[in-house]
């Protein structure tokens, strides 16, 4: 029942999918803004296939039916219901599907936002493309990625359930889903670049439409990435929460683009520049996506992530290879279309900034696509097996993040086109202050070390800079001054140099060390004494654990670093138990249980400073995600000023309060001093 | 959809730059496609390595609980490098095979390598497997660029002479067990 529910569901997608392709490729052909608006409603088909196959199968996993061979893989009936809900992503086809309910639901609400421009042939391309990418992810269903499929043979009584690491901390609950809200998000802008290049409307206003939509899929992709480096800091028991593993990189890789994208979007949008550069960013970012499903579900590159390796290798790869030619043949076909009107006047203006910026971040992508591939590029070349490790990401990338900080402080305090030096200066000084201030303070406090100096100076200039920023604004407009682009984006900054500093420190000065206690011993261990109180056996409904009992420096309820035992899996499972403080964290294992009753432990010990505040930075980039999405003062001004016969742009810019008004093709700024 | 364009002049030279660079980065978006689709997927067994029948890279230093460990004492023996990790899925699967094969076989030594792991999370892994071979910590991953391992679980075999004999990226299963089984009973084939 569940299998045919979800077979059929898929199906419907797949040819949901294709008939609003049809027809709104059918409507654009033959000029008929009626049935390129029809195609849309094709959309609320595939997002009701999307939510059918996913309630058939999250059906099928709560109900424990083992006849589906997904289930049987990846469910058992000891598992929590919080782990069974979440084990529809805890493999291959399960993700997939969860990619098409997405995708679907960005679709329905792309239709729903533009409804009342169905008939636009921009809207409709966009519609073509979004609607395409949706038909690859049905029809990976109906072949090789087929959820639904029967078990061979008898059908089992019972299953492994989840990977135990999958079923170890319900952030497993947060951290996929929002990767994939931004992974799958970011097809609406590129859907939306694909409508702009095809009908040759290469202006402003298709950036300006997908700003947020960009933005909503770069604030999840942000979460989800945070809340994975500290599911893997959480989960994994060794202290740390990112090792340059391909997984990883394949969701760094488009954050960096989109990165990029954001900073050079607010030049296009102010400038008119950059279109080629945006619409390239737009099309990697995508691309990258593609690539990164590629790699991680191909087994071409060795990656720890190893829950779901396949065999759909060569269908994404010749998608990926269709997205990149699509966008390659529709850049080039355009190129007369996408000449900027203006030049960067001044290296030290915001433009100039801005682009340096994307450089810098355009280079962190290409050192860290590199890495990832270069052991498979070594080997077509010379048949040789390379590995590429830490040392290489440390080295590469470390420099290209400061420098990105160092921008982080300065660009804010540059106005468009030109600078001039007594206002950058009187901008930058307080700022500047800040972060000598900052370096001294921790060299008197005893910090040592070059690079986490130099780190922690900078985080303080550009967290300075950006509080600047906010302060003006706030005291200029009140609360709203935290809203729109350049508030919401100061937020970011903020959140940004939060996790930079949260990095630095623990990267720098953590201390690793294991100590063997008796019951009621007590040891020092960098600056904090832990007393080991003994061991209890724990009982939970998937596992059963042996657990630590440790207090640290005295106080509160002892923390439980535990040794656990899940049904169907041989070994034991390290569970680490974490002491969190703002100043630095505890972070305990149990190493070796006691061998005889009453016997010593050998409990193993992390501390690492302020590492708590890289989850506090995730935090507040997601908070300032939103207000970034809110309507700034501008963008109230213009929707007062809008009316359907006459449409005027304006926009503002807050941060230097140029204000700019666009009619038609003129562009005339009618600028106000800066701060 | 209103649109606030710029008016752009026809521009033939630019234009053509585009479709040049268009063109170039369609040729290396092409070769790095090409590259992709030809590679085989890591999970093939025993894998190619530059450094089959080289002299198995030095492993020398404290073991995780303090005892000293040498591959070159090791000599005379087959020896199994183990590169895992106590965080890695697929390690936890090959464990219960690794110390079946260590039991079946004491003439075969294991060396396990702590691949980006805690010192204490990797002896607490080996520890409640029940695994009783040294191993080492190795936190600048030099032992493992030396081997040229990019993720566990990887296995080197290594030859009494101190020769690699085989390369096996991922979990060691009972198909695997059994390639090692041959090389030990003197048939070992690639």
């Amino acid at each position: 029942m569940r299998s045919l529910l979800g077979h059929g569901a898929v199906l419907l997608g797949f040819v949901a999918a294709l008939a609003g392709i049809a027809s709104t490729a059918g409507g654009l052909a033959r000029r008929r803004p009626s049935a390129v608006a029809a195609g849309r409603r094709y959309v609320w088909l595939v997002l009701a296939a999307g939510v059918l196959a996913t309630a058939a199968m999250e059906w099928a996993m709560i109900g424990r039916d083992f006849s589906l061979a997904y289930v049987a893989a990846n469910d058992s009936r000891s598992t929590p219901l919080l782990f069974r809900v979440t084990g529809m992503w805890s493999a291959l086809q399960g993700s997939i599907l969860l990619w098409a309910l997405i995708l679907a639901a960005y679709l329905a609400a792309m239709g729903r936002r533009f409804r009342r421009r169905g008939g636009d042939p921009v809207v409709g391309w966009a519609m073509v493309a979004g609607l395409a990418v949706a038909a690859f992810f049905f029809g990976l269903m109906l072949g090789p990625a087929d959820p639904f499929r029967h078990v061979a043979g008898a059908v089992p009584t019972d299953g492994p359930g989840p990977n135990p690491l999958l079923q170890n901390n319900p952030l497993v609950a947060f951290h996929p889903p929002l990767l994939y809200l931004g992974y799958v998000g970011f097809t609406v802008p590129f859907a939306f670049a694909i409508g702009a290049l095809v009908t040759g409307r290469v202006g402003e206003s298709w950036l300006v439409e997908t700003r947020r939509w960009t933005l909503l899929a770069w604030g999840c992709l942000s979460a989800g990435i945070v809340l994975g480096m500290w599911w893997s800091y959480q989960v994994l028991g060794w202290g740390g929460f990112w090792a340059w593993d391909p997984v990883e990189n394949a969701s760094l890789l488009p954050w960096l683009c989109a990165t990029a994208y954001l900073h050079s979007a607010a030049v296009q949008q102010r400038r008119g520049m950059l279109r080629v550069w945006n619409l390239s960013l737009l099309m990697a970012t995508f691309s990258l996506t593609i690539l990164g499903t590629f790699l991680t579900r191909s087994g071409v590159v060795e990656s720890v992530h190893s829950f779901s390796e396949s065999t759909l290798g060569p269908l994404i790869l010749s998608f990926f290879g269709l997205v990149v030619a699509a966008g390659v043949g529709l850049i080039a076909w355009r190129g007369d279309l996408l000449r900027s009107p203006g030049a960067v006047d001044s290296p030290g203006s915001r433009e100039g900034a801005f682009l340096l910026n994307n450089l810098l971040f355009a280079a962190f992508a290409f050192v860290v696509l590199l890495g990832t591939v270069f052991p498979l590029l070594a080997q077509a070349i010379n048949g040789q097996t390379l590995a590429v490790g830490r040392p290489y990401f440390d080295r590469m990338v470390l420099p290209i993040a400061l420098c990105l900080l160092f921008l982080m402080a300065v660009a804010p305090a540059l106005p468009w086109r030109k600078a001039a030096a007594p206002v950058v200066r009187a901008r930058l000084l307080v700022p500047a202050w800040a972060g000598a201030a900052t370096i001294a303070g921790c060299v008197l406090a005893g910090v040592r070390g070059v690079l986490a100096l130099v780190a922690f100076g900078l985080a303080a200039f550009a967290g300075s800079s950006a509080l600047r920023q906010l302060a003006t604004r706030v005291r200029r407009s009140g609360p709203a001054g935290l809203l729109g682009r350049s508030g919401g984006g100061m937020v970011v900054h903020v959140g940004v140099v939060v996790l930079a500093a949260g990095f630095a420190a623990s990267s720098a000065f953590g201390h690793r060390g294991e100590l063997r206690l008796t019951p009621g011993q007590s040891a020092a261990f960098a600056g904090h004494s832990l007393t080991y109180l003994g061991t209890r056996d724990a009982r939970y409904s998937n596992r059963t654990a042996v657990e630590g009992l440790v207090t640290v420096d005295g106080r509160g309820l002892p923390a439980r670093p535990a040794v656990s035992q899940f049904a169907g899996v041989t070994e034991g499972i390290g569970t680490p138990a974490v002491v969190s403080g703002p100043r630095e964290d505890v972070y305990l294992t149990l190493d070796a249980v006691p061998s005889t009753p009453g016997g010593p432990a050998v409990i193993g010990v992390v501390v690492q400073p302020l590492i708590m505040w890289m989850w506090v930075g995730g935090g507040v980039i997601a908070l300032g995600t939103v207000l970034a999405a809110a309507p700034d003062r501008s963008q109230r001004r213009r929707r007062l000023a809008k009316s359907p016969a006459d449409e005027i742009e304006v926009t503002t810019d807050l941060v230097s309060g140029d204000v700019e008004v666009s009619r038609g093709a003129e562009r005339s700024p009618v600028g106000v001093p800066g701060p | 959809m209103s649109e606030v364009t710029t008016p752009v002049e026809s521009t033939p030279r630019r234009g053509r730059t585009l479709r040049i660079v268009a063109v170039v980065v369609g040729v290396i978006a092409a070769a790095f496609i090409a590259v992709l689709a030809t590679r085989q997927p890591t999970e093939v067994g025993q894998a190619a390595s530059p450094l089959l029948g080289q002299p198995a890279p030095q492993i020398d230093g404290a073991s995780l609980d303090g005892q000293p460990v040498s591959l070159a004492s090791l000599q005379g023996h087959y020896v199994l490098v183990n590169f895992f990790a106590s965080w890695c899925g697929p390690c936890h699967t090959e464990l219960p095979n690794l110390v079946a094969l260590a039991r079946a076989h004491p003439d075969l030594k294991v060396i396990g390598v702590a691949f980006n792991d805690s010192s204490t999370s990797a002896s607490g892994f080996l520890a409640s497997g029940g695994a009783e071979w040294p191993a080492v910590a190795d936190p600048d991953e030099h032992i493992a660029l030396s081997y040229g391992v990019r993720a566990p679980p990887e296995s080197y075999l290594v030859d009494p002479e101190g020769m690699v004999v085989a390369k096996i990226i991922g979990g060691i299963d009972q198909t695997r067990v059994r390639s090692i089984e041959d090389y030990l009973s003197g048939g070992g084939s690639r």
